[in-house]
């Protein structure tokens, strides 16, 4: 199992279980996960974002046969796309993650432009969470909404060199179209109704990923509905794992 | 990861839908059974409410016509009886009908009235009446969107408040995962002790701990197992709590089957 979903470090607004790295790594191989795709809540906050994604190589760095590096960045602030080489070519990232409402700019916002060609140039996917914590249990310094679906799509568009992975929900069914755009699965569906199999009927099981939101939310869920996901085990292997290691990993996993 | 079949899980929160010709979903209905079948539940408390202010009465009497049909498809389903209190008398005659008639297990309240409005009083006390448990619609939302689009949304102080206003009537706080601030809703219910007075764990909320600070702050016996549509995330919160085995015989099973042992029609 590869996990492109997870994090460490504290959350302002909720107290987090199990968020050091040595906690999720020991939390995460307990359900038999042998990578997982991991960026840091500090990275969130800091004005400075790289200082966030500093902490997160050097905490991470004893498990670095496990954990496969996100930066997070905010393109409007000072160096990002310094930031963004610095950490893929010295530090061994291997995507970039994006929080328009937490950073304060839009999906559409020309700020975006040098940070996204930086991304295509160093060959990393872009990690896109269409929110963190459920928007309807915010907290009042917390975006109001989630990200707006149309504004991927005219992202995916605009940028066809770069891949996107869209996770924590927010597909709908117009981004079926995007080949650029991936869709972590937690967030959907399976046993009831199988919404989880029709999306990847539409989408093709090569854009599906598995992911928990580890330790925001529990595992057990997001492994169900896997479990339970009526697909072929070839299908559920290319979720499971070798999607992810294609995507962040072209090296070899 | 399962619920173990030896607990006979009752899910006291589902629902089913109607059809485009307002009859029930027979396939959806299927599907439901499937998931649960998958899942390890037994049981399946389902109801068809309305999300409308001036839902009317002949509307909630179709929508319980629904649950009805879902009843006859199979045993696993218990009907809830959904009604405005907007329309009391209608409400009343719906109530009778759905519980004594129909056999319907509880009574389902949506948020066209908080749960301690005096609008609720004749249902809230026909429920007292007849010992049926009144499942409300609830939650602590933050969001302005949700705020503004459901202004009368019960929250834990709403039920603290209605089981002082009506003492002997049985309430079931809906989906602590709903979406919404859980834990001021668990902050506000510390120290609840009222046999009148439960929690169902449903909603795609599944932060980690929630359910096992639900046992820590109210107790296995005000708990019960519930998924609101959520299935996975039902099954999975309450199995990553790794709660004792009286604690899941009382949440899966025990608690729903002493609500419905007060029955007195």
């Amino acid at each position: 199992m590869f996990d492109v979903n997870t994090a460490i470090g504290h959350w302002p607004f909720r107290k987090l279980l199990r968020n050091s790295a040595a906690e999720l790594y020991g939390h995460l191989r307990s359900f038999g996960i042998k990578k997982a795709a991991v960026w840091h809540n500090h990275a969130v906050f800091y004005m400075n974002a790289q200082a966030g994604n500093l902490e997160l190589a050097k905490e991470t760095e004893r498990y670095n046969d496990f954990f496969v590096m996100v930066a997070t960045l905010n393109p409007a602030y000072a160096a990002a796309c310094k930031d963004l080489q610095y950490c893929v070519r010295q530090l061994g990232f291997s995507a970039l993650r994006l929080l328009p409402k937490y950073h304060g700019y839009s999906l559409q916002d020309s700020c975006l432009n040098e940070l996204l060609c930086t991304a295509q140039s160093l060959n990393i996917p872009v990690f896109l969470p269409f929110e963190i914590v459920n928007f309807r249990q915010k907290h009042w310094m917390e975006p109001d909404q989630p990200l707006e679906s149309q504004s991927i799509i005219e992202l995916c568009r605009r940028y066809p060199g770069v891949n996107f992975i869209l996770c924590e929900g927010g597909y709908v069914e117009e981004m079926a179209g995007l080949a650029n755009l991936y869709v972590e699965m937690s967030r959907y569906r399976s046993s009831y109704g199988q919404v989880l199999a029709k999306m990847i009927k539409k989408l093709g099981a090569e854009r599906i990923l598995f992911g928990s939101g580890s330790p925001f939310k529990e595992i057990e869920p997001a492994l169900l509905k896997l479990r339970f996901c009526e697909v072929s085990e070839g299908q559920k292997e290319l979720i499971s794992f070798k999607n992810a290691a294609r995507l962040l990993m072209p090296g070899g996993a | 990861m399962i619920i173990p079949r030896k607990f006979k899980t009752i899910n006291v929160h589902e629902h089913v839908r109607a059809d485009e010709h307002g009859e029930l979903n027979v396939s959806l209905a299927q599907e439901l059974l499937h998931a649960a079948d998958l899942l390890g539940i037994d049981r399946l408390c389902v109801s068809l409410p309305s999300s409308e202010k001036l839902v009317d009465a002949q509307q909630f009497h179709q929508h319980n016509n629904v649950v009805w049909q879902a009843m006859q498809l199979s045993p696993r389903f218990l009907g809830f009886c959904f009604v405005n209190p907007r329309f009391p008398a209608e409400a009343l005659k719906e109530i009778e009908l759905c519980i004594s008639q129909r056999k319907m297990s509880g009574i389902k309240l949506y948020h066209q009235h908080f749960i301690d409005a005096d609008e609720q009083r004749e249902i809230l006390d026909l429920a007292a009446q007849l010992a049926v448990p009144v499942l409300v619609h609830a939650g602590k939302c933050t969001d302005p969107g949700t705020i503004a689009a459901q202004p009368r949304l019960s929250n834990a102080g709403h039920f603290l408040q209605a089981l002082r206003k009506f003492p002997n009537t049985i309430f079931i706080q809906g989906h602590i995962g709903g979406g919404g601030d859980w834990e001021w809703n668990l902050r506000t219910l510390e120290g609840v002790d009222s046999h009148n007075y439960y929690l169902d764990i449903s909603g795609s909320v599944i932060d980690s701990g929630m359910i096992r600070r639900c046992v820590e702050t109210i107790g296995s016996k005000r708990l019960l197992f519930a998924t609101d549509g959520s299935l996975e995330e039902g099954v999975g919160k309450l199995m990553a709590a790794k709660l004792s085995e009286e604690e899941m015989r009382q949440i899966c099973h025990d608690n729903f089957m002493h609500i419905l042992k007060r029955r007195k029609v």
